[in-house]
């Protein structure tokens, strides 16, 4: 066993010392390449994070929401319906759900304000959101001006600033007491902003929507299923429209590559001519081509792959996030939940170790069969 | 994004309103295990349908399905020859409304319906008549049958 290992050593060694030979441009394609597997790798673990953030949250979503459509747009449900709606078979729960949006001028953001029955909320307190206490620059025990639908200021005392974990949706969010609800919107007695419903067994759900618009032809029932499309749709959406746009940047890299890795310059040609007439055979100037490339390739997209990492996971993606996530002025500031999924690996891998490999695998076989005397005569 | 918008402010809401959170479907009553006594497959992949029949000696009998949970009390001498119907201390089934354990010997299920359980036609389990009424009227069944009802030839109208 020792001979063959030793000979892999020395040629191992050799591609090293040759690359180190010519450093300039050796570090000018790996860095090139560092770059590629960069973008790409945190675009993929990015739009991925954040499907797996989206698919947590929804777990705790209702089954279902129901709205009322007056002229094809959203109007308040009566609380008449919440009964009726209890009592069709398979519903487990309804809860009636009171929110709406609050324009404040003062940083040209929306607030969602929430109606909550938590016998922890101090009366005429709020809790808040992180992006709220951020833009508005208050801290817990302030108290915050909110102008009503007449006009009017109404004082509310920051109780609770809600914790940081649940930024992506609590971001923008304040919850107030029903009362106050409707007493900032003028929101009538009787009426609710929509419908939650939860169903003992979800199977059931495309029944119980269709009886609903039976029962109330003017309501649109969304289940928990739609919302999960929908986020895939516009997360891969958005997703797929950077990769168009990163496309062009792969397509560079693999000229790029191409040529650096081709281009067998006549010095090149002249050191193998050398080595074959010193006994080297094809198949050691092959491996020793081959080990450079892997050297080149496994360097570029491990820092790559790590670099991505860092910059998804504890920079949030600060590089194209505006791109990708933001529904409202109010950014989340949060920290993606760090995963790595071997699938996602592999398919980076073969994305780019493997056009590069295959780029300098034929130029290398012209160069390993080529006649040593004519190569140094050249 | 406005619909984004408001698909985040719908889903806010159930997480953060105090809303009693129920646990996961299909997660309720015991957890399955091991694999279905007369088919063979894994129990645990059907949590909805899971059936199951405790012994005295408090062994027991996991199926995916009430269908072969019949299968195998109608014909205990082939699936369970060392064990008598007398030794058996319970048989639960789940609600298909609430997917929760039931007692089967009063339950009522559902003949001919268009839900499919793991193993094609079932034996939809119901803890109340009227929840079996309703669902045979929802999902097109042919007959609401007791427990004592079912017999061989009723699992042959399933194949």
């Amino acid at each position: 066993m020792r001979p063959p290992l030793q000979r892999y050593r020395n040629i191992l060694d050799f591609a090293l010392s040759s690359l180190l030979r010519r450093k300039g441009r050796n570090l000018a394609l790996i860095s090139v390449y560092t770059l590629v597997v960069f973008v790409i790798a945190s675009l993929v673990f990015f739009v991925q994070a954040l499907k797996r953030e989206a698919h947590e949250l929804l777990a705790q979503a209702p089954d279902m929401v129901v709205q009322r459509m007056v002229a094809g747009r959203h109007d308040p449900v009566p609380l008449a319906q919440v009964e009726a709606i209890r009592n069709i078979r398979g519903v487990d729960e309804v809860q009636a759900r009171l929110w709406g949006y609050y324009y404040d001028p003062v940083f040209g953001g929306n607030l969602t304000v929430l109606a909550t029955e938590d016998a922890a909320l101090a009366p005429d307190a709020i809790w808040i959101g992180q992006g709220v206490a951020r833009s508005m620059r208050v801290k817990e025990g302030d108290l915050i001006p909110l102008r009503g639908y007449d006009g009017q200021s109404n004082l509310f005392s920051i109780q609770k600033v809600l914790p940081e974990s649940s930024e992506l949706v609590s971001s923008d969010l304040v919850l107030m007491a029903p009362k106050d609800v409707r007493a900032l919107f003028h929101f009538p007695e009787g009426l609710a902003t929509d419908l939650a419903i939860q169903a003992g067994n979800p199977r059931e759900l495309p029944t119980i929507a269709a009886k609903i618009v039976e029962l109330y032809p003017d309501s649109r029932p969304i289940l928990k299923t739609e919302i999960l499309r929908t986020y895939e749709a516009v997360f891969d959406w958005r997703g797929g429209l950077m990769v168009v746009v990163l496309g062009s940047a792969v397509l560079s890299f693999i000229i790029f590559a191409w040529d650096k890795a081709t281009g067998l310059s006549a010095e090149e040609r002249k050191e193998i001519g050398v080595l074959k007439s010193l006994g080297w055979e094809s198949s050691d100037v092959l491996l020793l081509k081959f080990w450079e490339g892997t050297v080149i390739s496994v360097t570029a997209f491990l820092t790559g792959v790590l670099l991505a990492y860092a910059h998804v996971f504890f920079f949030s993606a600060s590089l194209f996030e505006h791109a990708l996530k933001g529904w409202s002025v109010l950014f989340p500031r949060f920290r993606l939940i760090p995963a790595l999924d071997g699938y996602q690996l592999t398919v980076l891998f073969f994305l780019t170790v493997l056009p590069y490999t295959a780029a300098t695998l034929v130029p290398s076989w012209r160069a390993a069969t080529v006649d040593p005397d004519a190569a140094m005569r050249s | 994004m406005p619909s984004t918008r408001l698909f985040l402010s719908l889903l806010l809401a159930s997480g953060l309103a105090a809303t009693p959170s129920k646990p996961g479907a299909g997660a309720k009553g015991p957890v399955p295990k091991g694999n279905c006594a007369v088919c063979g497959m894994v129990v645990a992949n059907f949590p909805d349908w899971a059936a199951v029949v405790t012994f005295r000696d408090g062994s027991q009998a996991w199926f995916d399905g009430p269908k072969d949970l019949f299968t195998y009390l109608l014909d205990l001498k082939r699936y369970a020859p060392k064990r008598a119907a007398a030794d058996i201390t319970s048989i639960q089934v789940k609600d298909y409304y609430a997917l929760r354990p039931t007692d089967a010997r009063k339950a009522f299920f559902v003949l001919g319906s268009d839900i499919m359980g793991p193993m094609g036609r079932e034996l939809v389990p119901f803890g109340t008549e009227a929840g079996a009424r309703d669902f045979l009227k929802d999902h097109h069944g042919k007959k609401v049958l007791g427990f004592a009802e079912i017999n061989l030839g009723t699992l042959k109208d399933l194949e």
